[in-house]
């Protein structure tokens, strides 16, 4: 017997279908998004982080030394799997999160101020620089905050803290008039 | 308590991130030794008033286990370690 399962993204219930109007401060949620971890096999850490490094199409969060996530935005998960497996092959364990961690895309001119709400890590341009990312607490929740450009941070959080951590986010945006939706 | 650590991997953050492990000076004994050698190591602790070494594991960051020199009294840390390069350290 074959059975058909039906591929939800955890926030379909929380954001409107009709996205309203966007304000400056804006979180962003892309629907589709590949993300593995991948973790160095033992003494390999050197040569992992050099060959994600040199691997110009992957966008890489640090999480642990020899840690990382690998997101991709274009390849499917079963893509990004085999690019994966096929540069690292030995040398690392490659996990595919695409449906276990959820991405959220923070940006505008006040995202610090509301970041920083939950967040007690400092989030300074000239500390927290463009491309630094990191696992940090947001009020309860572990997540891995990036940031992706002047005043834009992504967020990856595990699927079953989704809907709690963008609840909280949206409470600590709400004096930025922070509008949500769903990537078009 | 000393309220920002510094992890050598994730930089300056709050201790709410970190789960104390308890005292890192204490070294597991052989297992032939004496009850007495084994109680002290699992029950026998100093509570020291000043400096002290203990066990922080960075649960919310790296999740790395640290070993963090600090002062009970003061607050103040002297040293963070990764548990790694301490028992590499420490078997030199």
């Amino acid at each position: 017997m074959s059975k058909t399962y039906i591929s939800r993204h955890p926030l379909e219930s929380r954001i409107p279908a009709d996205p309203g109007i966007r304000a400056v401060d804006h979180l962003e949620v892309p629907q589709r998004v590949a993300i593995a971890t991948v973790m160095a096999a033992e003494g390999g850490d050197a040569f992992v982080a050099a060959a994600l490094a040199a691997a110009g199409d992957l966008s890489l969060r640090f999480v642990a030394p020899g840690e990382w996530l690998a997101l991709s935005q274009l390849d499917t998960p079963e893509i990004l799997q085999r690019n994966l497996s096929l540069l690292l092959a030995e040398a690392a364990h490659i996990v595919d999160q695409s449906d276990g961690r959820v991405l959220l895309r923070l940006s505008g001119p006040n995202v610090r101020r509301i970041l920083a709400k939950g967040i007690a890590t400092d989030l300074h341009p000239n500390v927290f620089e463009v491309g630094t990312s990191s696992n940090v607490l947001c009020g309860h929740i572990s997540v891995n905050l990036a940031r992706t450009g002047e005043n834009e941070f992504e967020v990856i959080v595990m699927r079953s803290f989704a809907e709690s951590l963008f609840d909280d986010l949206k409470t600590m945006g709400r004096e930025f008039d922070l509008s949500v939706g769903f990537s078009t | 308590m000393a309220s920002l650590i510094s992890c050598p991997h994730c930089g300056t953050r709050p201790k709410e991130e970190f789960s104390i492990r308890g005292d890192a000076s204490v070294l597991r004994p052989d297992p032939e030794a004496s009850d007495e050698a084994w109680n002290d190591y699992v029950h026998i602790r100093a509570n020291p008033r000043g400096r002290y070494r203990e066990h922080w594991q960075h649960v919310a960051g790296c999740r790395r286990w640290l070993v963090v020199e600090r002062d009970t009294m003061t607050h103040e840390v002297y040293s963070v370690t990764d548990g790694a390069v301490a028992a590499r350290e420490a078997a030199r």
